[in-house]
C-alpha cells in the first residue's frame, strides 16, 4: 500500500487549517461590515483580506486609510482583536506543523517511504540482507568491493544509523524495521527482478524463519541463505527451499575437524573461500596426538562431537560442575589455571582450542598453554569483533571468529553458487587427492588467494561459445587457450562441471561441453577477463579453436568464399 | 447520531446552498449577485475541503476532488472579480458572466458532493 506523506501531513494539520480559515472568514467580514472614516462605508473585500494577511503575519504595514482618512474607533478595536486571534492562530498552526515533522513516527514513515523509492529505482542486481551485525556488516563490505548493492533491514534504528555513517564504496539502502513482515521485504524490492538473493542473519531465529517462508512465496527464484543456531532450525529453513543454511558453531567445527584431518584440504577451503587479493596462507601442519579443548557450551561441544567422529581424542576442561553431558574424561576446573591444564595433560597435547564465549578467557588460556608447551598449536575462539586487534598481536596459530566465517562463507556462495556444491563433494577428497589439487593450484595462483568465477552456457550471457556449442564440438582445452596467443595456456584451472543432474569435478582437458553446462573456474584476475572476451566474442572462439582470425563483415565473408581462402 | 457526520453533511449542504444563492440571477445584473454571499461559498466551501482531508478511503478520495474542483472555480471567481475591480478598474461589469458561470461550475461540483453524501448516507442503512 503507497504511503502518501501529503495525506498524513494533511490530515494531521486539518484542525489548525480549519482554525486559520475561520478566524480569517470572521476578521474578513468584520472589516467589510464595520464603517470606516469619512464618506465612505466599510471596506471592500479585497481591501479587508490585504490588512488581515499583513495583519495576521505581523507584517503590519500600518492602517489602511482611504483618501487620507485613518481607521475609524470601530475599526480600530476591531483590529485589536484581529491581531491577537490571527496571531494566535497562526502561531498554533506553525507550532502544529512542527509538531507533526518532528514526530518520529512520521520521521519514520519519511524514511521508509524515501527507502522503497530508491529501491524502485535501483537498476542494478542487488542482495537483501537481513540482520546487521558482525557477520551482516563484513557481508556488506565484502559486497560493495566487488560492486554488488546490497539492501539492509534490521530492526534496531542504531545499528541502520551505523550502517548510514559506514564508508562504503558502493553505498548500501538501510532500513529500520522487522524483516519478518512481508510487507517491508516488499518494499525492500524482493519481487523485483533485479533482487538476486535473500540473506536471513537475525538474530532471531523466528524472523529468519519467516523471511525464508515470504521468500519462497513470493520469489521463489531467488536465491536464499540463511543462518541458523541449531540443527533443529536449520532442517525447518532447509524444508522452505532455502539454497543454503549455515549453523555457525557446524562451520566451525567443521573446519576444525577439517583442519586436524586434512590440513591441505582445510587450506584448500580457506583459499577458495577467501577474498580476492589476500596472500595465500601456509598451508598448517599438524602432528598427530590429542588435543585439549576448554568450554563445553554450544561451540565446544559441535567441535567435541567432531573431533571424536575422526577419531580424534581430545580432553575437555569445564567449570561448571552442573553441566550435563559433559564427556566422562573431562577435567573439571578453570583452563586459565595452569594447574587445570597440566591435568589435562597439556605437555604431550598436540593442539588446545580456546573455546569459551569469554574472549580475555581464551586469551589467557593460550597464552598459559605456551608458557607450558611452546610447540603446542593454539587455536582460540573471537566472539567481539572489537577484539581483532588483540588476538592478532596474540600471535596465535588460528583463529576462529564468528560474524567473519559465516560471512565469508556467505560471501563465496553469493559470488560463485557453484562453489557450495563443489565444496560438499571435495570435503570427501582422500589426503594425497587434496594434495595433488592443491599444489595445482598453487601453480596457477602464485601467491595471491585465486579468483573464483563461474560461466554458464546459455545465449545471454556466453553467446559465442552458446553458438558454436550448438553446431560444433567444442573442449574445455579450448577455453583454456589464450586469445592474445593460442599455443599458451590461460592461468586457469576449471574446478566443476554442472550439467542438469550430474557433477564432474575437475572436468579433464577433452571433455566436450554442452548447452546448458555451468562452469567454475579458479584462476587469476586477469585469466578471468580473457576468458569472458572468448566466450563472448565469435572470432575470438574461432580463432582460438582453429589458429585463423574469421573475418567478421559479411564483405569479406564473401569475398574468402568466391576467391580462395586467402586470408 | 455521529457529530462528525452532521458536522460534515452540514458544511457539504450548505456549500451548495450559498453557491446555489449567489449563482441564481441573470448575467448582467450585479444587484442579483451578493459579494458577501459568494465569500461565504468560498469560506464554507474550504473547510468542507478541510474536513476530507486525509479521508483514505475511495469515497473520501472522491469527496475530496469534488470539493477541490469547487473551491478552485470559485476562488477563481473571486480573482477576476476582486483584480477586474480593484487593479483594472473595469469600467461597466463585463467581467460579471465569467464570476458567475464559474460559480455556476463550482455549483455542479458541489451537486455531486451532495449526492455522494446521501448515496453514501442511503447504503448505511442504520
Amino acid at each position: 500500500m503507497p504511503r502518501s506523506i501529503l495525506y498524513i501531513l494533511l490530515r494531521r494539520l486539518r484542525s489548525p487549517l480549519i482554525a486559520l480559515v475561520t478566524v480569517y472568514a470572521i476578521f474578513i467580514i468584520g472589516f467589510v461590515l464595520i464603517p470606516g472614516k469619512g464618506s465612505g462605508g466599510g471596506m471592500t473585500f479585497f481591501d479587508a483580506f490585504y490588512f488581515v494577511s499583513y495583519t495576521g503575519t505581523t507584517i503590519g504595514f500600518g492602517e489602511l486609510s482611504k483618501g487620507g482618512v485613518g481607521f475609524s474607533p470601530g475599526q480600530r478595536a476591531w483590529t485589536l482583536v484581529a491581531i491577537y486571534a490571527t496571531v494566535i492562530t497562526w502561531l498554533y498552526g506553525i507550532g502544529s506543523l512542527l509538531t507533526v515533522l518532528q514526530d518520529p513516527a512520521f520521521k519514520r514513515i519519511l524514511k521508509h517511504s524515501k527507502f522503497s523509492r530508491k529501491v524502485k529505482e535501483l537498476r542494478e542486481p542487488f542482495y537483501i540482507i537481513c540482520g546487521y551485525g558482525d557477520t551482516g556488516r563484513q557481508l556488506v563490505n565484502a559486497l560493495s568491493e566487488e560492486n554488488i548493492r546490497s539492501v539492509v533491514i534490521d530492526v534496531d534504528e542504531d545499528k541502520i544509523n551505523e550502517l548510514e555513517v559506514e564508508d562504503l564504496l558502493l553505498p548500501s539502502l538501510g532500513l529500520a524495521a522487522d524483516a519478518s513482515r512481508s510487507e517491508v521485504l516488499l518494499d525492500a524490492g524482493i519481487k523485483r527482478e533485479w533482487c538476486k538473493g535473500v540473506i536471513a542473519l537475525a538474530t532471531n531465529e523466528s524472523t529468519n524463519l519467516s523471511v525464508a517462508i515470504t521468500v519462497q512465496l513470493l520469489n521463489p527464484k531467488a536465491r536464499f541463505i540463511a543462518r541458523a543456531d541449531s540443527v533443529e532450525m536449520q532442517n525447518n529453513i532447509l524444508s522452505f527451499g532455502a539454497n543454503e543454511v549455515i549453523n555457525p558453531f557446524e562451520t566451525f567445527a567443521d573446519s576444525l575437524s577439517l583442519l586436524i584431518h586434512s590440513p591441505s584440504l582445510y587450506t584448500l577451503f580457506e583459499w577458495l573461500s577467501g577474498v580476492p587479493g589476500d596472500t595465500l596462507a601456509e598451508p598448517f601442519f599438524i602432528k598427530k596426538g590429542h588435543w585439549i579443548l576448554s568450554g563445553y557450551g554450544r561451540f565446544g561441544q559441535a567441535v567435541y562431537n567432531h573431533l571424536s567422529e575422526i577419531g580424534v581424542q581430545v580432553r575437555v576442561i569445564e567449570p561448571d560442575i552442573e553441566k550435563r553431558d559433559v564427556p566422562s574424561s573431562s577435567v573439571l576446573g578453570y583452563a586459565t589455571e595452569a594447574a587445570t591444564l597440566k591435568k589435562a595433560g597439556i605437555e604431550q597435547a598436540v593442539g588446545i582450542i580456546a573455546g569459551t564465549n569469554n574472549d580475555p578467557d581464551n586469551l589467557s588460556t593460550l597464552m598459559t598453554a605456551t608458557e607450558i608447551n611452546p610447540n603446542i598449536f593454539t587455536i582460540a575462539r573471537q566472539t567481539q569483533q572489537q577484539n581483532a586487534e588483540i588476538f592478532k598481536a596474540a600471535n596465535l596459530d588460528l583463529v576462529l571468529q564468528r560474524g567473519g566465517a559465516v560471512a565469508h562463507k556467505i560471501f563465496a556462495l553469493i559470488r560463485t553458487p557453484l562453489l557450495g556444491d563443489f565444496l560438499r563433494i571435495a570435503i570427501r577428497f582422500k589426503e594425497h587427492k587434496a594434495n595433488i589439487l592443491v599444489s595445482r593450484i598453487i601453480g596457477i595462483a602464485q601467491d595471491e588467494t585465486p579468483k573464483l568465477w563461474e560461466f554458464v552456457i546459455d545465449k545471454e550471457t556466453t553467446p559465442a561459445l552458446y553458438n558454436k556449442v550448438s553446431i560444433q564440438s567444442v573442449v574445455i582445452a579450448d577455453l583454456l587457450r589464450s586469445p592474445r596467443d593460442r599455443s599458451r595456456t590461460l592461468n586457469a584451472l576449471p574446478l566443476f562441471l554442472n550439467r542438469g543432474k550430474g557433477n564432474v569435478m575437475l572436468p579433464e582437458d577433452d571433455r566436450q561441453l554442452e548447452v546448458g553446462d555451468r562452469i567454475l573456474m579458479c584462476g587469476s584476475e586477469d585469466a578471468d577477463c580473457l576468458m569472458q572476451w572468448t566466450t563472448k566474442n565469435m572470432n575470438v572462439l574461432s580463432y582460438l579453436m582453429t589458429g585463423k582470425t574469421e573475418s567478421s563483415s559479411h564483405v569479406a565473408k564473401w569475398f574468402n568464399k568466391t576467391f580462395g581462402k586467402s586470408a | 447520531m455521529n457529530s462528525e457526520k452532521v458536522v460534515f453533511a452540514f458544511f457539504i449542504v450548505l456549500a451548495m446552498t450559498l453557491n446555489f444563492g449567489f449563482f441564481t440571477g441573470g448575467m448582467d445584473n450585479v444587484a442579483y449577485h451578493s459579494e458577501y454571499e459568494l465569500f461565504a461559498a468560498i469560506v464554507v466551501n474550504l473547510i468542507a475541503t478541510i474536513l476530507k482531508f486525509g479521508d483514505r478511503t475511495h469515497l473520501g478520495a472522491v469527496f475530496l476532488a469534488t470539493s477541490l474542483v469547487a473551491i478552485i472555480q470559485l476562488l477563481v471567481a473571486a480573482i477576476i472579480w476582486g483584480l477586474s475591480e480593484h487593479v483594472f478598474e473595469t469600467v461597466g461589469e463585463e467581467w460579471l458572466p465569467i464570476v458567475v458561470s464559474l460559480s455556476g461550475g463550482a455549483f455542479l461540483a458541489n451537486i455531486t458532493s451532495v449526492v455522494l453524501l446521501v448515496a453514501e448516507t442511503l447504503s448505511v442503512r442504520r
